[in-house]
C-alpha cells in the first residue's frame, strides 16, 4: 500500500545575520546552508494497518507526510502510495488518499460546514449513491448531524476536527494521512475520534498513518510505531515489542501501617531479587524488580515477603509508561528493532 | 522622551528588514514617474509652456513630488484602525507613554528610515533617468527640506486624525481608502495645483492638502518667488499647529470611550 | 467540463457569503468609481491646456482609458493572487491544495476570485461607450466578434504576468514586491502606446506586452489602421503567455518545499 525506499529530502535555508550592519549585508549577499530533513529512509505499509509514525519536533515527520502526500517533491528515493508515484501523479494520486493537517483547516471558513462538503464532493467527484450512503455512516459516527449548518469558524476545536476527519475521508480514500489530529483536543474527544478511526478503518481496511505528540494517541490505535530521528529510523516495529525491550523494571509502592527501615525490608526479602527505595516518609517504600521470565510469580512472591511481617495499607505497582520508553530511546541513541 | 527615541530606532530597524520593499519602493516610484514624465512629454509635444512651466520644471515637478512622498508616506492610520480593532489600544493605554506620541515617534523613525534609504538613493536614480533640473539657488534647498519637514508632519497629523476617526466609525476602511486616494489628487502630487480652474484653486487654498505636496515640489522645481515660499512654509507651520486640535479632541474622546467600552 | 462544474459551484458559495456583506461590496466599486474619477480628472485638466497628445485626441484617450478597464476587472476578479506567496506559501495554505484532485492554479484562481471587481466592467464600458458617442465611432458586427477574443486576450497577458510573478514564491522565500511593481507597469496600458518612447514600446509590446491590454486593441476600434496587426495579435498573445506561465507555475509546484513544520 504504501512503500518507501530509500527516501531522502534535503533543502537549503538562508540565514539572516545579526544586527544593523548585517541587516544591510543581506541585502547584497545572502547565507545559506543545506538541511537533510529526511536522511534515507525505507519502510512498508501493508494495507489496513495503522502506524504511528513519532519523533520529536524537526525529526523530519511532517517532511516524510508532506512528500507521501504528493506536495513535495523527494531529493531522491521512491515512493509507491496505491501503485502511483504521489507527486508525479498527484492529482489522480490524491483522489485516493485523505489528509487531515490538525493545525491547518480543510474547510472553508465562512460557509456552512454542509456547503464545504458539497463543494468538496464536486472536487473529488463522488457520486451521490456512494457519498449519501458513505457519509450517512460517518456522519452518525462522528455526531456531526447537528453541525451541518453552522459555519466552520462558529464550530469549537473540537467539533471542528470531528468536521475535518468528515472532509478528508468524505471520498472513502484508501490511505489516510494525520498530522497531530488531536493537537489541543479535550480527553473525550480524543477518545471519541480515536474510536472513530478504528471503526474506519476496521470497516474499509483504511490504512492509517499518523504523527502526534500525544503518546496516547499511539498506545490506543497503533500496533506498530515509526521512531524518528534527526531525519532516520530509529525504530520500525511492534508496540509491544517496544515495551518488552525496554520495560525492564516494575515499581511497587507500599504504604505501611508502622514505620520501618531499609535494613528490615531487605532483610525480609533477601530470598528475591529486589531492591528497595525510600518513599516520602518512613511508611512509604518502594520496591524495584527486575522484570525476569518468571515475572508473575515474583510479583506474588513479593506480596507474600511483605505482607507477612508488615500491615499494607496501600499498595501500586508500576511499569515504565510509554512516554518515558521514548525519552529513554533519544537519549540513547538509535537502536534497530 | 528616551523611550520615544527607542520607538524611533526600533522602527528604523524594522523598516530595514523589509529589504525587498527597499529595492522595489524605488523601482515602483520611478515607473510611476515614468508615467507621469511620458504623459507630460506628450501633453507637452510642440508647446514650450503650460501655464508658464517648461516641461524640465515639470519633470522635476513630478520626480520630487514622487520622491517627497516617499519620504512623508506611512500607513499608521490603518496601523491604528488595526489596534483599535484587534482591541490593543486598551493594553496601549495601560504602557507608560502616550499613545498617540508613539505612533508619531514610530512614523518618525519610518520617515528616517525613508530618507535616507529610499528617498535620497531614489531621487539619485530618478535624476539619472530622467531630465531633473535640481536647483543652483541654496536658499531654494534649505526651503525646500523644511517644506518636506513639515509635509511629513501634516501628513502624519492627517493619519493620525483618520486612525483615530476608527473609534467612533468602527469599519472605516474605505474612508481611508478615500483618503489616500484623494490624496494624492488634492494635494498635487498628480497634478500641479495651478492647472485646476481658479475655482477649484481657491478652494484649495483653504484646505491642508496642498501643503504636503505641491509646496515642496513647487519650491524645488522654482515655481515659487521668494515671498511664496515664505507665505506657503508659514501656511504650513500653521497647518501643522491647527491640526493638532482635532487629534487632541480625537483622542480625548477616544479615551473615554476606551475606558468606558474596554476598547 | 468539471472544471467549469467547478467554477459554478465555487462562484455560487461566493456570492452567498459575500451577499452577507453586501454593503462592503457597494463601498468597494464606489472606491474604484472614485479612482476612475480621479484619473480622469487628470486626463480632463491637461487637455484644457493642450489639444493632442501624440496625435491623440481627449475622447481617445479617454475611449482607451475605458475599454482597459473592461479586461483589468474581469483580471482583478479572477487573478485576485496578489498575496499568494503570504497566503498560500507562507502559511502553508498550498500543502491544502496540493491535497486535491485539481490542478492547483485553478483551485488558488478559485479560491481567491473576487467578483464583485467585475462590476469595473461597468464603469469601463461607460466611459468607452460616452467618449464612443463624442467619437462617432460605428460599432459593427465585425467589431463586436473581435470584442470578445480581444479582451479575454488582455484578461490572458494581465493573469499570466501575474501567475508567473506569483510562481516566483516556488522558488524565493523572501517577501516579493515585484507585483507591485509589474501593477504599476501594467498602467502604462491604460494610455496610447505611441506616447512612450522606443524603448518602452518594446518592451510593452514584446516582453511585458500590457500593450495587448488596452492601446492596440483599443486602437482598432477607434479605426487607427496603423496597428491593426498587433492588435488582431491580441488574443494570440494572451495565449502564449498565459501558456508559458502555467509552465511556469508547474515547474515551480515541483520545487516547492512547504512550510517548515
Amino acid at each position: 500500500m504504501i512503500q518507501v525506499r530509500n527516501l531522502h529530502k534535503s533543502y537549503r535555508v538562508h540565514s539572516a545575520r545579526k544586527g544593523v550592519a548585517g541587516a544591510f549585508r543581506d541585502l547584497f549577499s545572502r547565507q545559506s546552508y543545506e538541511v537533510n530533513a529526511v536522511q534515507d529512509i525505507s519502510f512498508h505499509i501493508p494495507r489496513g494497518e495503522i502506524v504511528g509514525y513519532i519523533g520529536e519536533n524537526g525529526a523530519g515527520k511532517s517532511t516524510t507526510i508532506k512528500m507521501l502526500t504528493g506536495i513535495l517533491t523527494p531529493s531522491c528515493g521512491e515512493i509507491i502510495c496505491n501503485g502511483m508515484n504521489p507527486h508525479m501523479q498527484r492529482e489522480a494520486y490524491v483522489k485516493t488518499i485523505g489528509v487531515v493537517f490538525g493545525q491547518r483547516s480543510q474547510l472553508w471558513w465562512d460557509i456552512a460546514v454542509q456547503e464545504s462538503f458539497r463543494l468538496l464532493k464536486k472536487v473529488y467527484q463522488v457520486d451521490d449513491r456512494t457519498y449519501q450512503h458513505h457519509m450517512d455512516l460517518i456522519l452518525s459516527t462522528l455526531d456531526l448531524s447537528e453541525l451541518l449548518d453552522k459555519p466552520v469558524r462558529k464550530l469549537s476545536l473540537g467539533q471542528r476536527m470531528r468536521a475535518e476527519l468528515a472532509a478528508a475521508l468524505l471520498h472513502n480514500p484508501a490511505i489516510l494521512f494525520l498530522d497531530e489530529p488531536t493537537i489541543g483536543l479535550d480527553v473525550l474527544v480524543k477518545m471519541k475520534i480515536r474510536e472513530f478511526l478504528k471503526e474506519i478503518n476496521q470497516t474499509y481496511q483504511t490504512t492509517i498513518l499518523l504523527t502526534t505528540h500525544d503518546i496516547s494517541d499511539i498506545e490506543a490505535l497503533c500496533e506498530r510505531v515509526i521512531m524518528l530521528d534527526g531525519g532516520n529510523i530509529i525504530y520500525d516495529g511492534n508496540l509491544s515489542e517496544l515495551r518488552r525491550k525496554y520495560v525492564t523494571k516494575k515499581q511497587i509502592s507500599f504504604e505501611f501501617t508502622k514505620p520501618t527501615d531499609i535494613q528490615t525490608l531487605s532483610s525480609q526479602t533477601e530470598h528475591l531479587n529486589l531492591k528497595w527505595k525510600a518513599g516520602e516518609n518512613m511508611h512509604q517504600w518502594i520496591g524495584i524488580l527486575p522484570i525476569s521470565i518468571r515475572e508473575k510469580a515474583s510479583i506474588s512472591e513479593v506480596m507474600t515477603a511483605v505482607s507477612k511481617q508488615n500491615e499494607i495499607v496501600d499498595l501500586q505497582v508500576r511499569e515504565l509508561a510509554l512516554e518515558e520508553i521514548i525519552r529513554k530511546i533519544y537519549e540513547k541513541g538509535a537502536v534497530h528493532g | 522622551m528616551d523611550k520615544y527615541f527607542v520607538m524611533i530606532r526600533m522602527r528604523f530597524l524594522t523598516m530595514l528588514a523589509y529589504r525587498m520593499e527597499y529595492y522595489t519602493g524605488i523601482i515602483i516610484y520611478s515607473i510611476n514617474i515614468g508615467a507621469y514624465y511620458f504623459l507630460w512629454k506628450a501633453i507637452y509635444g510642440s508647446q514650450g509652456e503650460i501655464g508658464n512651466v517648461d516641461f524640465v520644471q515639470m519633470t522635476t515637478y513630478v520626480a520630487i513630488g514622487w520622491m517627497a512622498r516617499s519620504f512623508y508616506y506611512n500607513n499608521i492610520d490603518r496601523e491604528i484602525a488595526a489596534d483599535i480593532q484587534e482591541g490593543k489600544v486598551a493594553i496601549e493605554l495601560i504602557r507608560p507613554y502616550d499613545y498617540v506620541l508613539m505612533k508619531t515617534a514610530q512614523a518618525f523613525g519610518e520617515g528616517v528610515f525613508r530618507f535616507f534609504c529610499f528617498a535620497v538613493p531614489g531621487f539619485i536614480i530618478v535624476s539619472l533617468l530622467f531630465p531633473v533640473h535640481l536647483p543652483s539657488d541654496p536658499f531654494l534647498w534649505v526651503s525646500f527640506f523644511v517644506s518636506i519637514f513639515f509635509s511629513f508632519l501634516i501628513f502624519t497629523q492627517i493619519n493620525l486624525a483618520v486612525g483615530l476617526t476608527t473609534f467612533f466609525f468602527y469599519n472605516n476602511r474605505g474612508f481611508m481608502r478615500a483618503k489616500r486616494i484623494l490624496l494624492d489628487l488634492l494635494s498635487g502630487l498628480l497634478i500641479p495645483i495651478y492647472l485646476f480652474p481658479a475655482w477649484v484653486q481657491s478652494i484649495f487654498t483653504f484646505l491642508p492638502f496642498q501643503s504636503i505636496s505641491y509646496v515642496p515640489s513647487m519650491i524645488f522645481s522654482g515655481g515659487f518667488t521668494t515671498e511664496l515660499v515664505y507665505l506657503s512654509i508659514g501656511k504650513q507651520l500653521l497647518w501643522s499647529v491647527i491640526l493638532i486640535v482635532p487629534i487632541m479632541l480625537l483622542w480625548k474622546t477616544a479615551k473615554k470611550i476606551v475606558v468606558v467600552q474596554g476598547g | 467540463m468539471r472544471y467549469i462544474e467547478l467554477f459554478l459551484q465555487y462562484s455560487g458559495q461566493y456570492i452567498k457569503t459575500r451577499l452577507a456583506y453586501r454593503s462592503d461590496v457597494v463601498v468597494g466599486f464606489l472606491f474604484d468609481l472614485l479612482q476612475q474619477v480621479v484619473n480622469l480628472t487628470f486626463i480632463f485638466l491637461v487637455f484644457d491646456y493642450t489639444s493632442s497628445m501624440n496625435g491623440w485626441s481627449r475622447d481617445e484617450v479617454i475611449f482607451i482609458y475605458g475599454y482597459f478597464l473592461i479586461p483589468f476587472s474581469i483580471f482583478m476578479a479572477f487573478f485576485n493572487i496578489w498575496q499568494f506567496n503570504d497566503e498560500y506559501i507562507i502559511k502553508g495554505q498550498m500543502d491544502r491544495v496540493l491535497t486535491r484532485p485539481i490542478h492547483s492554479l485553478y483551485q488558488v484562481l478559485l479560491e481567491k476570485m473576487e467578483l464583485e471587481s467585475l462590476l469595473g466592467c461597468l464603469t469601463g464600458a461607460t466611459i468607452m461607450i460616452f467618449s464612443g458617442f463624442a467619437l462617432n465611432i460605428s460599432f459593427g458586427i465585425k467589431d463586436m466578434l473581435l470584442f470578445l477574443p480581444f479582451v479575454i486576450g488582455g484578461v490572458l497577458v494581465y493573469g499570466g504576468v501575474f501567475v508567473f510573478l506569483a510562481s516566483l514564491a516556488f522558488f524565493t522565500d523572501s517577501k516579493l514586491s515585484i507585483m507591485p511593481m509589474m501593477y504599476n507597469v501594467g498602467n502604462y496600458g491604460r494610455y496610447p502606446i505611441q506616447i512612450y518612447n522606443r524603448a518602452i514600446r518594446f518592451v510593452l509590446t514584446w516582453i511585458l506586452p500590457f500593450a495587448f491590454v488596452g492601446s492596440y486593441p483599443a486602437s482598432y476600434f477607434l479605426n487607427r489602421t496603423e496597428w491593426v496587426g498587433y492588435a488582431l495579435f491580441t488574443p494570440i498573445m494572451g495565449l502564449i503567455v498565459f501558456i508559458i506561465s502555467i509552465y511556469f507555475w508547474n515547474y515551480g509546484v515541483k520545487k516547492y518545499r512547504g512550510v517548515g513544520s
